[in-house]
């Protein structure tokens, strides 16, 4: 059960498949060669970016937050460590917690309410998504969301497409703070199993990984 | 001390970037004591980032260049472990380096009336350096942040940015935080302080430079708050300039 889009570059190109894929890319980023940053810029920037406007909803400050993650994984790539996730992930970790940063911010929140007061009636999924590529992956993760309770699905999103701690989501939700920790871990783990993630050493000997599940 | 399973149910709320400042410097040091918990906290984040990778977009041109542009220009930390410079590491007072930019929402708006209130909400950017660097020091950090009694307080920095006082009266245990402080001028450093009174305690100097910080704050005694001052790098041995920022330890 191939989870690939299966033409063009992979839905989430992985070492397995692409000598040239993200992880390998980071790789030599990690040794300071700016030609494969550049490569690894092609590749990640869609989602870099993508993220950044989900979050932010602000074409403008998504961009200075992209710029600012992008940088960031030039200057940490050393730190990168495939035994803990795939490159992709890596780069997307750094991209949201920016977001996040940035929306949580003083002056962003503010902006925030407004914004996520209007885009309120819009699914979550599509509001800021103008292009999409790997739509198999994307199915199949809207798939696994809508497999998820209500709660699960709000309290993780809620958090993170909008930057909420679990405290804040917990008040706009109006349920106890006990039950949004575990709902946000248990619909994660529900997702996990859904979706096949799949962390650790085989990444590194190019072990079939996810994509064999 | 923290109780482990009590603290590991924060682990999706972590992945999904949805603590605070404080509570993920304490997740963070669960998580490296943990190999269980390690695994499961990178394939929860690796689950995050495949829900956040179907937001694609394509990003203006003109981003491409700037950041090529500045990576020409961007060193690169040393592979493999985080940078923390040696004399940093000797330094008795423990400060950490934090790239974090914790400001509390609403920190300028209020701070000419109150200077002082119950964190409500902080920022954090690269717990990777966290758990890296707040080693030593990090369990009693935990075990202060993880109290039943714990008490979080931030101000407003004079000149820019916060400082945030974790405090445990049940431990006698505190933890400061500075963030986003104005770079200090050459040949000053940012000292902290117990304060009691007219009596005054060095706590710990920042390194020349540093314009963040983390530190544990131990045996309280009867201290009443404290504080942070600019002195000439190194430290003093007591406050030689007006304080920029004090927090009540009540």
């Amino acid at each position: 059960m191939s989870t690939r889009a299966g033409r063009g570059e992979p839905a989430w190109p992985g070492p397995e498949r692409v000598p040239q894929g993200p992880d390998d890319l980071l790789r030599r980023v990690a040794r300071g060669d700016e030609q494969a940053f550049s490569s690894l810029y092609t590749m990640i920037a869609p989602r870099v970016y993508g993220l950044a406007r989900r979050v932010l909803r602000d074409p403008a400050q998504a961009e200075e937050v992209a710029q600012e993650a992008l940088v960031e994984v030039w200057r940490t790539a050393g730190r990168f460590d495939a035994s803990k996730g795939s490159a992709t992930s890596w780069v997307l970790t750094i991209a949201h917690r920016r977001a996040v940063d940035r929306v949580r911010s003083a002056q962003a929140g503010v902006e925030r309410e407004r914004r996520v007061a209007a885009a309120s009636a819009e699914t979550p999924y599509d509001d800021v998504v103008e292009e999409v590529t790997a739509s198999l992956e994307q199915q199949q993760v809207r798939r696994c969301l809508q497999g998820l309770t209500d709660l699960q699905r709000e309290a993780i999103t809620l958090a993170y497409y909008s930057g909420y701690t679990y405290r804040e989501v917990a008040e706009k939700l109006d349920t106890a703070l006990p039950t949004i920790k575990t709902r946000m871990r248990d619909g994660l783990i529900r997702l996990r199993d859904c979706l096949g993630v799949e962390v650790g050493a085989s990444v590194a000997t190019a072990g079939p990984g996810r994509a064999g599940r | 001390m923290s109780q482990p399973t009590e603290i590991h149910t924060l682990a999706g709320a972590y992945a999904l970037d949805a603590l605070t400042e404080i509570e993920r410097a304490a997740f963070s040091r669960h998580v490296a004591e943990c190999f269980a918990c390690d695994l499961e906290v990178a394939e929860l984040r690796e689950t995050a980032a495949r829900v956040g990778a179907t937001a694609w977009a394509a990003p203006p041109a003109r981003l491409r260049d700037a950041v090529l542009a500045e990576v020409a220009r961007t060193r690169q930390v040393p592979m493999g472990r985080a940078t923390v410079e040696p004399r940093e590491e000797k330094a008795v007072l423990r400060w950490r380096r934090w790239t974090a930019t914790a400001v509390a929402a609403g920190v300028v708006a209020l701070g000419g009336i109150a200077t002082v209130w119950v964190v409500q909400e902080q920022r954090v950017d690269d717990v990777r350096q966290q758990a890296d660097q707040l080693r030593i020091d990090q369990a009693r950090i935990a075990a202060v942040l993880a109290a039943s009694d714990v008490r979080l307080r931030t101000s407003p920095v004079a000149g820019g940015g916060t400082m945030t006082v974790a405090v445990s009266r049940g431990l006698d245990d505190g933890v400061i935080m500075l963030s986003g402080l104005a770079r200090p001028p050459a040949g000053q450093a940012y000292q902290l302080w117990l304060l009691q009174g007219e009596d005054a305690a060095s706590v710990g100097v920042l390194a020349a430079g540093q314009s963040q910080g983390t530190a544990l704050l131990d045996r309280l005694g009867a201290a009443d708050r404290v504080g942070v001052t600019l002195e000439r790098a190194g430290g003093v041995s007591r406050p030689s300039t007006p304080t920029l920022a004090g927090v009540p330890l009540v």
